[in-house]
């Protein structure tokens, strides 16, 4: 497998984006993913039966995983450290930037998936399935801190503005890229 | 009259981008195998399409639904259902390649327009004057082994609008007379909507790189860092005849951009882009650039113009004007 | 009370020479053990002009040895010269198989015949084309035997045919897979694929066998050897197998599968005797299983 994939943070910015105490951070995800689910049902009803598959997601330029089950309002989940390997129906390891342009459309199944910007293991059609339903949803990053309204442009556009920023530096791959 | 272009929605939300990135039609499918495109987490439901609907048409924009599979044998319901929510979403159109399901709209919603599917594969004069009399066809989408001189001489022949793919991803086999897919997984674009299907494919790394293996038969191999396209059967690399790489197609998608006064005066009414499963983002990129080029066209404008207009999405990737030029073949 | 089944010999999908065909076709004539037999050139127009001159010939030579002939039209036409050829098949005054929604004008009227290049996945397109004259349909190659009993079903007064033996048509295309190999284009092709008279084997880069290209057709590699005994044909609804010719001895074939459908042999005779034939190709029948289609045999 390979390691080192184009577009992966700064070893300095790494060191921000490690979370200092890992166990409040799965409860608080699970909690948003929960309230996402309430207000946005269609996108899980989109998911059909893959929302029951684990899907494991690891930014490799982070020493910390995500174990997510998206199933609606029993959604769950967990933060792990990198060593504790943990079974999934399918795992997805790519740059932490890259993985968040799942969430706000940056990227494609096409351009992203199937261009080795990350890797994926187990069940694709899992992870086809999910990328759609949040292609879907028209996910902003407000959206999983759960503000809305003025508060939530704020966000969305400080976070979806450094995004851009942070994707042209560290050259990770951009929008639209013919596969 | 203009030229219209028709552009994909796997998603309400990617409906929606190309809408107001300036389609005047978009095409979409219900989540279910009645549509060629029948990915996971792909599609609309009967509600959203309505919904769907409501949206393009407030936008001034029309709204095809690719009912475009052949109806499994004693199953038929899924495609008599998909029909009739169609039109009462207020459809402007079916896409239909069955016969069965073609004879069944045009008995039962005699006032759908029915648009035939390239999964039909109808090439010739005969052919398509056979579904314009038979079952009220208005318009066909091409096969895409056609060059436009080729075109030029079907639209002299025959009564119907065509529909032309200017853009996106390209099958080097005609549609709707493929099984390679099945051959190798057991599901095919005829038989349930998809080609090589997500969950058959598998990825796994070993000393020479990865491989991509569909069903277990290695469709490709790459070395670390080389990209890597959608693992689709017919894109991969193969060895015969004691050579190694593309046989069937290089991974290109297709841009006829540069064909598209070329088509408009060949006698093509709509301008198809691919690309049900990519992202709303690529699609709305897309769409506002070929509108801008369309419009272009329409107000006559050079082809130095619209080459102008069309850069950003030539220059970069691996493209292909396909079978629109006979050297393809 | 059942009729036999019956057998058929499908056209000759690959490039022969018009010496192999006369050959080929003399032999089948005095040796097969077919009732039908298919002529025409089905995969590319560009070779017509070399085979149209024989056909007459062998009508009367198949027919003279009480075979049944009918013309298979172009799966694929698109230029001027094919559409009249497709025209002219149907109007010879022998029954014509057609293989694209082309020839549908051109037996207007005639009882014809549904080459497995035509979609016909359910009852309600069989019905259709029955209305216009089918008489018989050989059904597409990855319809799975569920979908086939309810299509034979359906129709009782239509004979419902399926592929059993030899390479699968997979695929068609508008591009020459042979030129495009040999670094030619299609108008230009120098007709390279009559080096390959069972296709080209196609491998994966691991190795595998995997497909055959002939000219703008992809085939298996794999033979398909459907060998179906008589009761579970009589489930099915299907009333005739068809043999597709390879370069094997095709007249062993024959014989193989009358004597499968007439109940002299069992399947694992049967398949036995296709194994001795050393074809170039693993024995696969995924497809009516309702499996992949490259699924191999399973030896009873």
């Amino acid at each position: 497998m390979a390691d080192h994939f184009r577009g992966e943070l700064p070893k300095a910015l790494r060191i921000l984006a490690a979370p200092a105490g890992l166990l409040p951070l799965g409860p608080a995800l699970t909690l948003a993913v929960r309230r996402f689910a309430r207000r946005k049902p269609a996108v899980f009803e989109r998911l059909g039966t893959y929302g029951q598959c684990s899907f494991l997601i690891e930014p490799s330029d982070l020493d910390i995983s995500f174990l997510m089950v998206p199933d609606g309002v029993r959604a769950e989940v967990k933060c792990l450290r990198r060593r504790a390997s943990q079974p999934a129906d399918v795992t997805v390891r790519g740059p932490l930037l890259v993985l968040l342009g799942l969430i706000d459309g940056t990227f494609d199944g096409d351009a992203l998936f199937f261009n080795r910007a990350i890797s994926v293991s187990g069940r694709t059609d899992a992870l086809v399935a999910l990328r759609n339903a949040i292609e879907d949803a028209e996910l902003t990053p407000a959206d999983f801190v759960g503000v809305t309204g003025t508060l939530g442009r704020l966000v969305d556009r400080s976070v979806f503005g450094g995004l851009g920023l942070a994707r042209r530096f560290t050259g990770s791959p951009v929008a639209g890229e013919p596969s | 009259m203009s030229i219209e272009l028709v552009c994909p929605a796997g998603t309400p939300a990617a409906l929606r981008a190309a809408v107001e990135a300036g389609a005047h039609a978009v095409y979409c499918g219900f989540r279910d195998e009645t549509n060629a495109r029948n990915f996971p987490g792909l599609n609309f439901s009967p509600d959203e399409m309505v919904e769907g609907v409501r949206f393009a048409h407030a936008h001034g924009a029309k709204v095809l639904v690719a009912i475009n599979t052949f109806a499994t044998a004693g199953a038929m319901d899924a495609w008599k259902a998909a029909l009739a929510n169609a039109e009462k979403a207020g459809a402007d159109a079916v896409i239909l390649a069955d016969l069965a399901v073609l004879d069944h709209a045009a008995t039962h919603h005699p006032n759908l327009r029915l648009h035939l599917s390239v999964q039909a594969a109808a090439a010739t004069p005969e052919a398509i004057a056979f579904y314009a009399d038979t079952f009220g066809v208005k318009r066909i989408v091409m096969p895409r082994v056609l060059s436009v001189e080729e075109i030029a001489k079907l639209n002299a022949a025959i009564n119907v609008e065509t529909e032309a793919f200017v853009f996106g991803g390209l099958c080097p086999m005609t549609e709707g007379r493929c099984s390679l897919s099945s051959y190798a997984t057991g599901k095919s674009p005829n038989l349930t909507g998809v080609c090589s299907p997500p969950e058959h494919v598998a990825y796994s790394e070993d000393r020479d790189g990865t491989a991509t293996r569909l069903a277990g038969f290695t469709i490709d191999r790459f070395g670390a860092g080389e990209p890597a396209g959608y693992p689709t059967l017919c894109k991969g690399r193969f060895a015969a005849g004691g050579k190694t790489g593309y046989l069937f197609e290089d991974p290109v998608s297709l841009n006829a951009a540069s064909l598209i006064a070329a088509l408009v005066k060949a006698g093509v009414t709509a301008l198809k882009i691919e690309g049900r499963q990519r992202g709303k983002g690529y699609v709305a990129e897309v769409v506002r650039t070929f509108r801008a080029a369309v419009e272009a066209i329409d107000a006559g404008g050079t082809e130095v113009e619209v080459g102008r207009l069309l850069a950003g999405l030539v220059e970069g990737g691996r493209q292909t004007s396909g079978a629109y030029k006979k050297t393809w073949r | 009370m059942m009729t036999k089944t019956g057998l058929s010999l499908g056209p000759v999908l690959f490039n022969w020479s018009a010496d192999r065909l006369r050959d080929f076709y003399a032999r089948i004539a005095d040796e097969a053990d077919v009732d039908r037999v298919h002529l025409g050139e089905v995969v590319c127009g560009k070779r017509q002009p070399f085979t149209d001159r024989l056909w007459p010939e062998l009508i009367d030579r198949l027919t003279a040895a009480g075979k049944e002939v009918v013309l298979s039209t172009l799966a694929l036409p698109y230029n001027p010269r094919e559409r009249a050829s497709v025209r002219d098949f149907c109007e010879v005054g022998l029954v014509a198989e057609i293989n694209d929604l082309t020839a549908l004008p051109a037996v207007a009227g005639k009882p014809f015949l549904v080459g497995p290049f035509v979609n016909v996945y359910n009852e309600g397109a069989a019905r259709f084309l029955a209305g216009r004259g089918a008489t018989g349909i050989c059904l597409p190659v990855e319809l799975p035997a569920a979908s086939v009993t309810v299509i034979a079903a359906a129709l009782p007064e239509v004979e419902f045919e399926q592929f059993a033996f030899g390479r699968l048509p997979l695929a068609l295309s508008g591009r020459c897979y042979h030129a495009r190999l040999a670094g030619l284009h299609k108008d230009g092709c120098q007709f390279v694929c009559d080096k390959d008279p069972d296709g080209l084997a196609v491998d994966t880069l691991d190795g595998q066998r995997f497909l055959a290209i002939n000219g703008i057709q992809t085939l298996s590699h794999g033979f398909e050897a459907f060998c179906p005994a008589p009761d579970e044909l009589a489930r099915l609804g299907v009333r005739r197998l068809r043999l597709s010719p390879h370069t094997c001895d095709m007249v062993a074939v024959s014989r193989l599968y009358r004597a499968l459908l007439d109940g002299k042999a069992d399947r694992a005779e049967t398949l036995a005797g296709l194994r001795a034939l050393n074809l170039p190709g693993e024995l696969v029948d995924g497809f009516s299983r309702g499996e992949p289609g490259s699924a191999r045999v399973e030896m009873a």
